[in-house]
Parts: C-alpha cells; structure tokens; sequence
C-alpha cells in the first residue's frame, strides 16, 4: 500500500521490486481510495508529446530514454490518479472468486483490496486469481 | 421570412462564436429551421451552388483529409522537423525560424489544425531536450501556420470557400497570394527576436541532446512515403493544371484520395478517422444558412450598403474588406465570416469594372480573414489546438499571454498586406 502523497518514484520501485499489476492507495486515515495500476504508472513515464505522436519514440535514443524516470521524482500517487476518482476495487474478505473476478473484470482493474470490517486486510492481484481458478 | 432569417442566423452565429453550445448542432440547428419554416427548401438547399450546400468545399476537404490522414503515418513531418532542429546546432532562434517556416511551407499545403498537431509534439521534444520553454515555439509555429494557409488555395478553408465562391484557381492563389505570404513570412522571421525576447536562452551542454535525436527513425514506412509522393506530385499538378484539363480541384483531391487508398492498403478505419465529419457537417449547415441568406436578398441588401459606405470606391472597399476582415476573424471563426462575407464580395465585385479592381477585393477577404486568425487565442482553430496541447504538456498558455504577441502580429501582418494589395492592384497594375 501507498499513501496519496507518497512519492510516485516510490510506488515505481515497489511494483517494479515485487512484480505487481498495481498498488492500493490510502487516505490519511489508511482507508482505501484507489488502486494505481502499474500501467498507469507507465504512462507517466511517456512524455504527453510521444503519447500525441507515438513515432517520437523512435528517435530518441537510449541514454535519454533511460532518464524518463527522472521525473516521476516530482510528482506523488495523488498527480497520477484521475482527478476524478473512479469507483474503488473493494471486496468482502468472504467474498467469492467469482464475486473478486466480476468486480476485476467490470473495473478492469488488475488488483482488488479485500477489506474486513473497513480495515484492510489484504489484497488480490489478477495473477494469484488466475493461479486460484486455473487447477495446475 | 427575411427577419426569421436573420435572427436565425445571427442566433447561430451567437452560439458559434460564444462556443455555448457545439458549433454543429448550431449550425445544423439553424439550417434545419429554415428549411423547416419554409424559407429555403432542399432544392436550394442541396442542388445549388449560389443558395445550398458548396460540394466542391466539402468535397475538396475530404479528399484532402483522407490523403493527409494517409500521409502522416509515413512519418515524414517529424523526420524533416527533427532534422531542421539538428540543422540548427540546437540554437533557439535558429530552431524556431527553421520550425516555424517549415510550419508555415506545411501550411500551404496541409490544413493549419493537421499542420500544428504534426509540429507539437516535436517542438515540444526539442524544447524538452535543450530545457527551454516550448511556449514561445508552439506560438510562433501556430502563427506561422496561419499566415502560411493563406498562400494556396487548399492552404486554409476559407480560402477553398472564396475559390468556389470567385472562380479563382489555385494558380490565381499562388500567383497573387504567394507572393503576399513569402513577403510576411520574411517580415515574421525578422521581428521573432524581438517578438519572443528573452527565449533564447539555452544552456550548451544541452544541445548535445538534440544532435543524438535519430530523425532517420521517424519514418515508419519508406514505402507508403514513395506513394503518398507520387500521388501528391498528381494532385498538385491537377490543381496547378486546372485551366488545362478542366478537373474542378474537389474532384482532383477526391480521385487522389482513391487513388492513394487503393495503392497504400492501409486498412479503412485508420485512414476515415482522420476524416473530420462534423467539420464537413458543420460547414453544410453554415451554407444552407448563408445561402438563405442569399435566396431572401439580404445578402445583396448587405453589398449594396457597403458599396454605398464605400461610394463605389473599390481602394476604399478593398481596405476596409482587409481590416474589418482582420478585426473579425480575430474575434469569431473566420470560417462562419467567409461563407457569410463571399457572397457579400461577389456581389461588390459585380459592381467593379476593372477585373484587378475585383480580384482585389477577393484577396483583401482571404489575406484578412486568414491573418485575422492570429490575433486572438481563440481566432483560428488552430491556435485552440495548440493551447490544448500545451496545458496537456505541462506548459499553459493563457487568452492574454497569446493574445499579447497575436495582436501585434495581426497588425504587422494587416500593415504589409494592404500596401501590397494597394500597390499591385491598383498603382501598378
């Protein structure tokens, strides 16, 4: 989990070292608000002038693309979320697979927080749902 | 019915110019009262060319649009933007004079709006890499690219619109208009540094960072770039051979259109999304406005009131068509005042016994109306664009900080084109 004002290059490194689809966000009072996606965090990696004109990607060469990052260092989790917030990930922790994926699905969101008496207890990435469902 | 007409056209107008409600249920709202009250029918509406719908505008547009849309996935415009940046040894002002006039020689042939969404988004990479404000750049280009859409005939949509309206040819376009606009442009890139003062600062060792820029990458397909060249050099030699083979430029643009979609394959969906209907939309409604207009004589009420202010002076009326041209524009799209204001001037022009005299008054339209667009933030759609584009980036332009550099601008502009007009149409012609 992060907080709205924790430092985006933070939350980078955290999905990048464990490898998430993306993280909880809390409020001041650790409830929940949002769920970063780590592809959302990827998009603010892409200049807006590469995102208007994708063939800019191209010229630019390695040793300046490896400073995109640079400048996820000014901003926080709250600048990288949608100004308006989008209806949270939530479910029971006694909530079914089926109920986690409907809720994955309609969101299209790759990780839910399971919640307990409005405390969070955990979370629920796409990844470990399919490794439930999926018999080996 | 001629007051009905009125009020619903200026009611359009309102809503047009106000942005309270989309200019195309404006528009297509205003049209589709008077036909239904019976002041213009779909005979007039949509069968001729002096009261309905103009074909040719919306013809010419499409097929342009579907030829650019093909165009800009060869990646040519960033390759030649990026590499004008490199030619510049990443000087500022030698970036923006080289950015700027490549804009506007863009301009002329590819519409403003098409023409500052291609350079944008490199401005905005080469400013990013020198670490420089792309605020001063992005204005300059947009300007450029309204004075550069006034050279030709498909350059800007108003000029289409007085083409259809006049006669003119593309040549007449290039043989009169051209001339105007390379003289702006050279008095453009001369007041730059005064303009922008103080953007020109850079620190060297970024500059580096532009040279490393690959603008060999930007081209995506050599290919498609061979046949989209090819099938431009037809087009062009269409329009430039109007008076030769007698093919009307909507369908020149239309067949190089088909053309280049049969032999580029690129698949449906890509190349119609960069088909703009509700602009297509929009100006059929506008000409079933205007040409209501026309049906109930208000139109010619309203060139006859100008020949009277004017005392059938055609000097007179030729600067005032220039600044009231210029001031409008500036003001309202000057899209809406040139489908109003053509057959205004063709009726003046009517009344004028030296053809030069007449010409005249058509370009004073098309130099005001296209300069106009520069002196607002809201004068020409393209400079909407690039605001938009800019506060996306990070770097805001306000209405004042535009405005401020567009007013100037407009009237240097206006100050150059009218001696021009005054000297070649009527001292030495």
């Amino acid at each position: 989990m992060v907080r709205l004002d924790t430092n985006a290059r933070e939350a980078a490194e955290l999905l990048a070292a464990q490898r998430l689809p993306g993280i909880i966000v809390v409020d001041n009072e650790q409830r929940p608000y949002s769920v970063l996606p780590a592809s959302q965090v990827v998009r603010c990696l892409v200049p807006s002038y590469v995102q208007d004109d994708p063939s800019l990607a191209r010229v630019i060469d390695e040793s300046l693309a490896d400073r995109v990052a640079d400048k996820l260092a000014q901003v926080t989790v709250r600048q990288m979320l949608p100004d308006e917030p989008a209806e949270l990930p939530v479910v029971n922790h006694d909530d079914t697979v089926l109920e986690v994926a409907a809720i994955m699905a309609r969101l299209r969101c790759p990780l839910v927080a399971v919640v307990k008496d409005k405390d969070i207890v955990g979370a629920i990435t796409a990844p470990r749902l399919l490794q439930l469902v999926i018999p080996h | 019915m001629t007051a009905l007409t009125v009020v619903v056209f200026l009611v359009a107008y309102l809503l047009i110019a106000t942005e309270w409600t989309h200019k195309l249920l404006a528009a297509l709202g205003g049209a589709a009262v008077l036909l239904a009250v019976g002041v213009t029918d779909s005979e007039h509406a949509f069968y001729s060319h002096e009261t309905g719908i103009d074909w040719d505008v919306i013809f010419l547009l499409l097929g342009m649009m579907i030829i650019v849309g093909i165009l800009r996935r060869t990646g040519v415009f960033e390759y030649v933007a990026i590499w004008a940046a490199k030619r510049a040894k990443g000087s500022p002002l030698r970036v923006m004079i080289l950015l700027t006039l490549m804009t506007a020689l863009a301009s002329a042939f590819l519409d403003n709006v098409t023409t500052v969404l291609l350079i944008a988004p490199v401005t905005l990479l080469v400013c990013d890499r020198l670490g420089i404000s792309p605020v001063p750049f992005l204005i300059a280009e947009v300007m450029a690219s309204n004075i550069g859409g006034t050279a030709t005939l498909i350059g800007d949509p108003p000029n289409i619109i007085i083409a259809s309206r006049s006669g003119l040819t593309f040549n007449d376009f290039l043989i009169h208009l051209t001339p105007l606009v390379v003289l702006e442009l050279i008095v453009f890139v001369l007041v730059l540094p005064r303009l922008f003062k103080g953007a020109f600062a850079v620190d060297e060792d970024r500059v580096a960072d532009v040279l490393r820029l690959n603008e060999r990458e930007a081209i995506q397909d050599t290919r498609l770039l061979i046949k989209c060249g090819a099938v431009l050099l037809l087009v062009f030699t269409g329009f430039v051979g109007h008076t030769v083979l007698h093919i009307e430029p909507a369908v020149v643009a239309l067949l190089g259109a088909g053309l280049l979609v049969l032999i580029s394959k690129v698949p449906t969906r890509h190349y119609m999304s960069s088909v703009e209907w509700q602009t297509l939309l929009f100006f059929a409604g506008l000409f079933i406005m205007v040409g209501a207009l026309v049906r109930t004589g208000v139109i010619a009420d309203l060139a006859q009131a100008v020949g009277e202010v004017t005392n059938g002076r055609p000097l007179l009326a030729t600067m005032l068509i220039l600044v009231v041209s210029a001031v409008l524009s500036g003001v309202v799209d000057n899209i809406p005042y040139v489908a109003t204001m053509s057959p205004v001037v063709l009726e003046l022009t009517k009344t004028v016994t030296d053809p030069a005299h007449g010409h005249a008054l058509w370009w004073a339209l098309a130099a005001g109306a296209d300069f106009g667009g520069n002196a607002t933030a809201i004068g020409a759609s393209a400079n909407v664009v690039v605001i938009g584009i800019a506060l996306r980036a990070g770097h805001p332009i306000s209405f004042w900080e535009f405005t401020r550099k567009g007013v100037v601008m407009t009237a240097i502009t206006i100050a150059v084109a009218a001696p021009y007009l005054w000297l070649r149409y009527f001292v030495l012609s």
